[in-house]
């Protein structure tokens, strides 16, 4: 954490010292979405188990530097809308059981993780 | 001779783990740089170290009480948490909460139809201001890696069996939200005091593995039991 960053938060928050930087988010609640296998390189918060499933955006949440780049102290780089986004249980886990098809699952993504589906 | 004294056990107390003399290193190492005092570090672990649980219980005393007060929760937890005494951003010597809590409070209300459960698969992220530490078996691998993958096993284990028409939603906390789970007021407390109700929300309730329960409470006394199987075998 750099003493601009925490300059920047002191005061205000983190999330909230974003607010307004990243633009209009693409994606609204109830918009279906597929989360891209992107690579990465030694950090991400994007979990192997939701690569390539397709979920519904519950809830778009807070511009912020996507932790990819944050975990570098790459503060200066563009912040990116966050969205929380529900996957059925069944279209993450193939054997998961039928008897329960409204179990959910959700995690939230930086924006550069999703495409519309 | 190991042959001999295999059946005693290793030291416990006197281990110090790598990461013990990792933290101290790099503790004593951004001292002498000026990055923080020895000052600075004793303020705020004693801030860690005064965060609890019972502002959050708390919490969804008030909004099982004040449908105005869970409307705020649910639409900013921040802001509805200054209402039981907890200021995120201002709370913590640094100014701007903790370095690993980010600011954002999201509070999930469970319905009839609808249970949450709160996990974090990368680590431990969880709300400590308003909730205190995250209890170990929280950031344990096995619940991390288990309950994204079989909730119902994992809650069962907890003693949390549910109906099939329940659905389960679990929430991985893997960014800057934190999760609080809002659960459904049990029957029977209904002219219950706000206080009376924070009693029976317990931290557990608030992951989501438990339920509240009206003859349960946080701090009940516990029950100390006699040994089934009493050691015999121990050589102090």
């Amino acid at each position: 954490m750099s003493m601009h960053h925490v300059e920047k938060i002191t005061g205000v928050g983190d999330p909230q010292c974003f607010e307004g930087e990243a633009g209009k988010p693409r994606f609204k609640e109830g918009d279906r979405v597929r989360i891209k296998d992107r690579p990465d390189i030694f950090y991400t918060r994007c979990q192997m188990f939701t690569r390539g499933a397709i979920g519904e955006v519950a809830v778009v949440t807070h511009e912020s530097v996507p932790p990819e780049d944050e975990a570098w102290e790459n503060e200066q780089a563009p912040a990116e809308w966050f969205y929380i986004v529900r996957f059925r249980m069944q279209d993450l886990w193939g054997d998961y059981p039928s008897t329960y098809p409204n179990d959910t699952l959700q995690t939230e993504f930086s924006e550069r993780w999703l495409e519309p589906a | 001779m190991a042959e001999e004294h295999s059946h005693k056990a290793a030291p416990m107390v006197d281990e110090v783990s790598d990461y013990e003399v990792l933290e101290t290193a790099v503790r004593e190492l951004a001292i002498e740089k000026g990055l923080f005092s020895a000052e600075d570090h004793r303020r705020f672990a004693e801030y860690a170290h005064s965060l609890g649980p019972l502002p959050a219980a708390r919490l969804v005393a008030k909004a099982w009480k004040d449908p105005e007060f869970k409307k705020l929760a649910l639409e900013d937890g921040i802001k509805a948490s200054l209402e039981v005494g907890v200021d995120w951003i201002n709370d913590a010597p640094t100014g701007f909460g903790t370095p690993s809590d980010y600011t954002d409070l999201r509070v999930l209300e469970d319905t009839p139809q609808v249970k949450h459960v709160v996990v974090c698969t990368l680590c431990s992220c969880y709300p400590r201001p308003i909730l205190g530490h995250s209890p170990e078996w929280y950031r344990t691998p096995n619940y991390r890696r288990r309950l994204v993958r079989w909730p119902r096993q994992v809650l069962s284990e907890f003693g949390l069996q549910l109906p099939a028409d329940m659905d389960i939603r679990v929430e991985d906390s893997n960014q800057k939200c934190r999760f609080l789970v809002l659960p459904m007021q049990p029957e029977g407390t209904e002219d219950w005091s706000e206080e009376e109700l924070a009693q029976i929300v317990t931290r557990d309730c608030m992951i989501g593995v438990a339920l509240p329960h009206p003859d349960r409470k946080a701090d009940d006394p516990r029950p100390v039991h006699p040994a089934v199987h009493p050691v015999e075998h121990h050589d102090h």
